[in-house]
């Protein structure tokens, strides 16, 4: 990379001092919530929308979205951090916790990981221990407001534990293998786990 | 052939346009020239070694190693608030190119030439007027450019010129926001009847090109082919954030 | 603010510099063809989605990916499962 420092430039980030202990490694404490995008803006409409749970499960299901607003509902606060080198520091997600969905299908024994699958096409993959003891949910609000389409509205997947790739949006279901099966950006160079406290930002990290 | 290494250039002035957009004179060393249409990736660097890349359009016809950009400042920018904003003359500014050979037109392509443009995506179809003027082509051409309000209309007074010149240009403005007092001409974004007012007929087979954002590019070029333009003699550049790492 | 895709969907044209930087070539100018519908496009005319993680370049015909590129530590992946074929130009190459 250049060698050249442009004449006062710094560019957008700004982090105070007490956020830099909370950054994991080669991130910068951003106050917005950029959009990143890989392809079209799914529109779905919410009579048509369903997340369903199936794969290694001993009980498939199926939600609607009435269904799955029935369920016990769980909040996320804290830090997301995303492999483009942003982190948004406090912030806050509100669902079901993914625990809720798979005591409902009943894991079987030999289901190891996870591929979520979404409107559009994107997926993502996981060991299936990274979604449960409430380290994941299924969120459709974010900061209290219904969680808009451009960051994955009606309702995305949220781990935020990892790289905030694995959680995806325009979430349609979870189906559990047991074999690990690498999604979207795993398939072109991305950590097939993405850990930002070990910065697993690349295959091979 | 292009090139593709980064290579400082120094800031030679900098002037602006409107309230939001800036002229950048850049003398490049080495600089092999442009064809009108190509553009450049800028890349600034901040002192904890973050960058960012932009790509902005060639505004200038090709003329010694001195190349314009125009840029607009954009408020929730990263990097146009910082051309458009900070840089001075004498400053350095780091690019490369030029590139992209796609959306490019000289005078022996021929014509006639229909360009569209949205806001700054006036500004590499002012390239292609200006080399056409210096390259003192007769090759019949027409800008449609769509602004918010006279006050936005980049190059205005240059354009008038090249209008009043006689040799076969003509520039019509759309300002859908809002219009000065006695404004006759389009007070609406454009479509498919204004595009078919002002344009040429299929039969006159011409060369178009549409730039500007997203929206405007696509429902423009939309139109043209509607309209019974041929797809393949419609070239379009969609200008928006990226953010490419 | 909110944005429609529309917004954040741009060309080739917008690559341009990074695809030079990848292959050697001025790819704006250079036709391939989907591997699902067969449509042939110069790369300048592909729709793209850059904002982000790496680019994804679709056919304008069908909308199918044609390419995906990411970047990052000095290394480049490249998945060019949506193209049948590329057709690189002599005349296009970029130089150093």
């Amino acid at each position: 990379m250049g060698g050249f420092v442009s004449r006062g430039f710094k560019g957008r980030r700004r982090a105070g001092p007490d956020q830099e202990t909370r950054l994991p490694p080669g991130q910068y404490a951003e106050p917005g919530f950029p959009v990143l995008t890989a392809g079209p803006t799914p529109r779905i409409d919410l009579k048509d929308w369903r997340l369903r749970v199936e794969g290694l499960v001993a009980s498939p299901r199926e939600w609607t979205w009435e269904e799955v607003q029935a369920l016990a509902r769980s909040t996320f606060e804290g830090d997301i951090h995303c492999v483009t080198r942003w982190s948004k520091l406090g912030t806050s997600f509100t669902g079901v916790s993914v625990d809720t969905l798979l005591d409902a299908v009943e894991p079987l024994p030999q289901a190891s990981h996870v591929v979520a699958f979404c409107y559009g096409g994107y997926t993502t993959n996981l060991p299936l221990e990274d979604v449960q003891g409430g380290k994941a949910w299924v969120v459709w609000e974010h900061e209290g407001e219904p969680l808009p389409a451009e960051h994955g509205g009606p309702a995305r997947l949220l781990v935020p534990h990892l790289y905030f790739w694995k959680s995806a949006k325009w979430l349609n279901g979870l189906r559990l293998l047991d074999h690990d099966a690498p999604g979207f950006w795993e398939s072109l160079g991305y950590h097939n786990r993405g850990d930002p406290w070990r910065e697993e930002r690349y295959w091979g990290d | 052939m292009g090139r593709l290494s980064w290579r400082l250039a120094t800031v030679a002035d900098v002037r602006p346009e409107t309230d939001r957009v800036v002229t950048l004179a850049l003398d490049v060393p080495d600089w092999d020239g442009h064809r009108p249409g190509q553009h450049v990736d800028v890349r600034l660097t901040a002192e904890d070694g973050y960058q960012a890349e932009r790509p902005y359009s060639i505004a200038s016809a090709p003329d010694g190693s001195r190349i314009e950009l125009a840029v607009e400042r954009l408020e929730d920018g990263e990097v146009s608030p910082y051309l458009a904003g900070e840089l001075r003359t004498g400053d350095q500014l780091e690019l490369r190119g030029p590139i992209g050979g796609y959306f490019v037109w000289e005078p022996d392509r021929g014509g006639p030439l229909l360009l569209v443009g949205g806001g700054s995506g006036v500004v590499p179809l002012m390239a292609m007027l200006r080399r056409r003027a210096a390259a003192g082509s007769q090759v019949p051409a027409r800008l449609l450019y769509s602004a918010r309000t006279l006050e936005d209309v980049i190059f205005r007074e240059e354009l008038e010129r090249l209008a009043a010149a006689g040799d076969g240009l003509a520039v019509t403005y759309a300002l859908t926001r809002a219009q000065p007092a006695g404004w006759e001409g389009y007070a609406r974004r454009i479509d498919a009847v204004m595009l078919e007012e002002v344009g040429w007929r299929p039969g006159e087979r011409p060369l178009a090109y549409v730039c500007g954002p997203t929206r405007l590019v696509e429902a423009v070029a939309g139109h043209l082919v509607a309209l019974g333009h041929d797809p393949s003699r419609v070239r379009t550049e969609r200008f928006g954030p990226t953010g490419v790492p | 603010m909110t944005m429609d895709e529309t917004d954040l969907r741009l060309d080739g044209n917008a690559v341009a510099g990074m695809l030079a930087e990848m292959s050697g070539f001025d790819l704006t100018v250079c036709w391939g063809a989907c591997a699902g519908c067969g449509a042939t496009s110069q790369l300048g005319a592909v729709l793209v989605y850059a904002h982000g993680m790496g680019v994804v370049a679709c056919c304008p015909s069908c909308g199918q990916h044609l390419l995906r590129v990411a970047r990052g530590e000095g290394r480049w992946w490249l998945d060019l499962r949506g193209l049948a074929w590329l057709q690189l130009d002599e005349q296009a190459r970029v130089t150093g």
